[in-house]
């Protein structure tokens, strides 16, 4: 076995190939190794039917730092920044819109309530500097807490600096909000019921906890970082969000790096300790002076690595981090645009949240804590073919819905029979809004959570490679010690969303991992 | 003209007492000013019905803090802490799990549902113990103001910077994690018996507007594992003559020191002028005017009831507003012809002895057979309904202290979570009788024969907690110790250092840093500063 490579990335998700593309750039000689045929990971765009383009789990990119596309010199990538970014069905008719403009949103809140109106400026504001500091944080690799080295303190200290930087108000701000409820926050800012709980769904969005939880304000400044201060921005890429994974893909390729799609990795060979290669499903193993693995830390470790390589104290903080997925997602090919109520097609563009209130919320969460779907889940679609016709022949729509809650482990112990049930129920609250809508589906498509793990190797179907809360955040991610994107195993690292800052914001786990990688 | 008082101190709680013993201690003479005519806030005791006397509220000790006890010789002032020796929790099946005062008993316990957790439980007890000790310096610190640029101010960040270095990683790492998950995580990391669970999270919600699945909650787990460490009383205690007799001893105590206290002697408002806090004004009328004054109600009584909004910033009024205090616990107290006999007790003997169920009394009775349970019961009240089957605690202090009840006959005090302070439609007596018939009925399912031993009953809301104690919305912290509301963000942003916007206005109690359980470290800590302030 030679030393052919000089790292070897596990997963082409879009944290592995941004890894991927860095050490290309750098020179490095660099090989991808994909599970699937097709390359995104999360971000994936396949066909629904034929000369149907959808996008199969994530469509909605809500943050990628900008710097990745331009460090990187991505080309062929087109965003489509939707506008309104999301709209809020409500069962009297009367929506509510989110739109980019800032006053535009608050003169359409004005009939619902003229003091939120009045309050939106401020909210926004608030919610990109401190969104701002988070950009700063989610690019820096986590120190180590009590470390004493020179460049910890330096992390450390920018950081504080930046903090100190947000001035007094903000600064306090930012610490509370990261530990509040979302609930609570959203009563600490507004009166009406659909605005706080359309702002409040984007606080339990992939997570398995209710917006009366701890930590669910982190998880909606999560969605915020790099978002372009839209409050909860819906954003698509031109041709579906692959065209993101093609043209890092393509950047590794014209960097001499090399990407094996349907090559299955099932172990990580060792030596003293170190990593030295991988073995493909096929038995062929491949050497690398490193590797960085974009599979989560439980298959990473537990899988790939062995428990018995590993000290058991390591071992047993991997296997109780938090994933727990939450959702299901549907995608169906519609033979044309639903009118719902009579709301206008162009309100229609971003994300479309179904009656979203903070108790109806909580009150789905409630079935889920002990083991089953929601009674009344929520329901958050797009219809990406609305903002970007290439996606599908013309007449024909795309509707794509995340449904939640849905845990991954059912009280009854199994989900097949569940899933026709979830579609049914999706449909039946779709119709509640758009009657009729059953009988334009022409194709469906519904992904479990056990479907995520299996089809898309999502443990427990969670979207973020481990839960997005307080205790999985920045230096506790994925293990205590272990932040750093290096592990126990010299020469393995770890560049997905398992890493800091966790999944849903592209590539920036990749990058960091990038730069640790590069070192040395 | 000199005032007769360098301190007014409003409100005779223990934090009021405890500042104005310290005060008095530095030579200053000092008055506190009780609302009611009995001095001890929410750790009272009184004699609610003929011949039984009762922990009205507070009914357990742990957490005052040793240098007080040992600065202000309460033990010469006769307070005296009797253990509270073991946790008895009984099942819904009338099994039961039980936590004795002796270890290897403990450890047969709960061996016989897990010898996987009788392993465990050491090493759980061990990190706690280690926890609870490093963490115990932040009790005695004045939390820093991340913000502020002065020089004092950077040098308690810096203390802070050094004191967290001083720990090991691992230990920083557990901590962490102790402030942000739910009381359900921590414990299934550690645990797999379903009421052993279920009754180390009771000790994660108290007191809290969470159910134990709520990150946040674990913190509070430590919080009441603090109560195992000091020399002064190891574990949980009951005091002689009841919670009263804490607060008793430190007026007694104050009082040797030379503090006038002032019993049915509300205040009214606090007299500011151009921003400086000058005296108070009663509702009888009186005026009464001191150097410096000091509150010890929570925060939201202190700014929003007793001081002219106009007087404080506006920001600073938003954040106390905000200052979260759902009240979310009840108590109900009973006056009993005989002893309750649980369904478990059969059990207990089994597995015991005869005298095991006495023993048992003894100590605390946990109603808390699986974190489910105790999640349900929030189900209920995060929708503005008491729990229909709550979780409870329950302690017998007549057996422990013969002089609470005339012989023969017992006092029950019940801690009941969840009882909202926002009940739908509010409380009224017939909620109050309602939220009462459900603790009694779920207390039957586990010991059935304490209906027909009900020789009386009092029903405590929130709203009765607020209207006795003066406790906003019956919070029995002050003010939730949620990770927003703690160190120097309690109470609010800026002011965590006792200090308020107006000149010579101090706060003390509860609602400052570090907050909730019979502690006194407000108390003390306020009088530190405010003599530092002096020089």
């Amino acid at each position: 076995m030679k030393n052919n490579f000089d790292a070897i990335i596990i997963g082409a998700g879009l944290n592995g190939l941004t890894t991927a593309a860095y050490l290309a750039k750098a020179g490095h000689r660099v090989l991808v190794l994909e599970a699937r045929q097709a390359l995104g990971g999360t971000a994936v765009t396949e066909e629904l039917a034929p000369g149907v383009l959808c996008d199969t789990l994530v469509g909605n990119l809500t943050g990628f730092d900008p710097r990745i596309a331009r460090e990187l010199g991505l080309s062929g990538v087109e965003f489509i920044g939707a506008d309104p970014s999301v709209h809020a069905l409500q069962p009297d008719g009367a929506g509510l819109t989110l739109w980019r403009d800032v006053g535009k949103t608050a003169e359409g809140l004005r009939p619902f309530s003229a003091r939120d109106a009045d309050k939106w400026g401020a909210f926004v504001e608030r919610v990109a500097r401190v969104s701002g500091f988070m950009e700063a944080l989610y690019a820096a690799t986590p120190p180590r807490p009590n470390e004493v080295k020179s460049e910890s303190l330096w992390t450390l200290g920018s950081l504080g600096l930046k903090l100190r930087g947000l001035g007094k108000t903000d600064l306090y701000e930012a610490l509370r909000m990261l530990p509040i409820a979302i609930a609570d926050w959203m009563d600490e800012w507004f009166e009406n019921e659909t605005l706080k709980g359309v702002l409040a769904a984007g606080g339990v969005t992939a997570l398995m906890q209710g917006p009366l939880a701890t930590g669910t304000t982190l998880n909606f400044m999560h969605r915020q970082v790099y978002g372009g201060g839209v409050i909860r921005p819906t954003r698509y890429v031109r041709g579906g969000i692959g065209k993101l994974a093609d043209a890092l893909a393509n950047v590794v390729r014209a960097r001499g790096g090399e990407i094996r799609q349907g090559e299955r990795v099932v172990r990580i060979t060792l030596k003293d300790d170190m990593a030295t290669g991988v073995v493909l499903q096929n038995g062929e193993e491949l050497a690398a002076r490193r590797i960085g693995s974009s599979a989560d830390p439980h298959t990473t470790f537990l899988d790939l690595v062995g428990a018995y390589e590993l000290d058991a104290e390591f071992v047993r903080a991997v296997r109780t981090i938090k994933y727990r997925g939450a959702n299901v997602k549907l995608n169906f090919l519609l033979d044309g645009l639903p009118t719902f109520h009579n709301t206008d097609p162009s309100l229609l563009r971003g994300t479309i949240a179904v009656n979203p209130t903070v108790t109806a919320l909580e009150r789905a969460y409630d079935d889920a804590k002990y083991g089953s779907v929601s009674e009344n889940p929520y329901l958050e679609f797009t219809i990406p073919t609305l903002a970007d016709s290439s996606r599908a022949p013309e007449g024909k729509h795309v509707m794509s819905a995340w449904l939640q809650y849905a845990p991954y482990t059912l009280k009854t112990g199994d989900w097949r029979p569940e899933t026709e049930r979830v579609r049914e129920k999706a449909l039946g609250i779709l119709s509640r809004y758009a009657p009729g809508i059953e009988s334009r589906v022409l194709e469906s498509q519904v992904l479990t959570p056990c479907d995520l793990q299996e089809t898309y190797h999502l443990r427990e179907g969670c979207l973020t490679q481990g839960a997005v809360m307080l205790d999985q955040f920045f230096f506790m991610r994925p293990v205590p010690g272990w932040a750093q994107y290096q592990t126990p195993i010299a020469n393995l690292y770890l560049c997905g969303g398992g890493a800091h800052p966790g999944g849903g914001v592209a590539g920036a786990a990749g990058r960091n991992a990038a730069r640790e990688m590069g070192k040395g | 003209m000199a005032n007769p008082f360098d301190v007014i101190v409003i409100g005779g709680g223990h934090n009021g007492l405890i500042n104005a013993a310290y005060l008095a201690r530095a030579r200053k003479k000092v008055m506190v000013l009780e609302r009611r005519h009995l001095v001890g806030g929410a750790a009272v005791t009184e004699e609610i019905f003929p011949g039984y006397k009762f922990s009205e509220f507070s009914y357990v000790v742990s957490l005052l803090r040793p240098e007080i006890i040992r600065e202000l010789e309460l033990a010469k002032h006769g307070l005296e802490i009797l253990p509270l020796p073991s946790t008895f929790t009984p099942t819904l099946d009338h099994d039961y799990i039980a936590f004795w005062d002796d270890h290897d008993e403990t450890r047969r316990e709960i061996y016989r549902h897990s010898p996987h957790d009788a392993d465990a439980y050491d090493d759980y007890g061990f990190q706690m113990y280690q926890m609870a000790k490093a963490i115990r310096p932040i009790l005695s610190m004045i939390p820093p103001d991340p913000a502020a640029l002065s020089f004092t101010e950077l040098r308690r960040l810096l203390q802070l910077g050094q004191f967290a270095r001083s720990l090991p990683e691992k230990t920083i790492y557990q901590l962490y994690k102790l402030m942000t998950m739910s009381a359900a995580d921590f414990l299934d990391e550690w645990f797999d018996c379903v009421p052993l669970k279920g009754t180390k999270t009771a000790s994660g919600i108290i007191g809290t507007f969470m159910g134990p699945r709520s990150p946040g909650t674990a913190y509070v787990l430590l919080h009441h594992y603090m109560g195992e460490i000091d020399g002064a009383f190891r574990a949980w205690g009951f005091a002689k003559g009841g919670t009263g007799g804490v607060s008793e001893a430190i007026a007694s105590s104050a009082r040797a020191l030379g503090v006038e206290i002032r019993l049915s002697a509300p205040v009214s408002r606090v007299i500011v002028r151009n921003g400086r806090a000058v005296g108070v004004a009663l509702e009888n009328g009186d005026d009464l005017y001191a150097d410096t004054i000091v509150s010890s109600l929570d925060p939201k009584r202190t700014f929003l009831k007793l001081v002219d909004e106009k007087e404080l910033p506006d920001d600073f009024v938003d954040s106390i507003r905000r200052f979260k205090t759902r009240g979310s616990s009840g108590k109900v107290n009973l006056a009993l012809s005989e002893l309750p006999r649980f369904a478990a007790f059969e059990s207990l003997v089994r597995h015991n002895d005869s005298a095991a169920p006495m023993r048992a009394l003894r100590g605390a009775v946990s109603i808390s057979p699986s974190i489910e349970y105790i999640e349900r019961a929030f189900d209920d009240a995060k929708y503005g309904n008491f729990s229909q089957r709550p979780y409870m605690d329950m302690i017998i202090p007549s057996l422990i202290d013969p002089q609470m009840a005339p012989p023969g006959k017992h006092v029950m005090s019940i801690f009941v979570q969840y009882a909202p302070y926002n009940l739908n439609g509010g409380w009224n007596d017939a909620r109050r009788e309602a939220f009462g018939d459900a603790v009694i009925n779920t207390l039957a399912e586990f010991a059935p024969n304490i209906k027909s031993a009900i020789l009386h009953r009092q029903v405590l809301t929130p709203w009765d907690v607020e209207e006795i104690t003066g406790l906003t919305e019956g919070n029995i912290f002050a003010g939730e110790l949620a990770l927003h509301q703690l160190f120097f963000l309690r109470p609010a942003p800026r002011w965590g250092s006792y200090r308020t916007p107006l000149r010579h206005f101090y706060q003390c109690g509860s609602g400052t840093h570090p907050g909730g359980g019979i502690m006194g470290a407000g108390g003390r800590l306020a009088a530190l500063e405010i003599l530092k302030d002096e020089k």
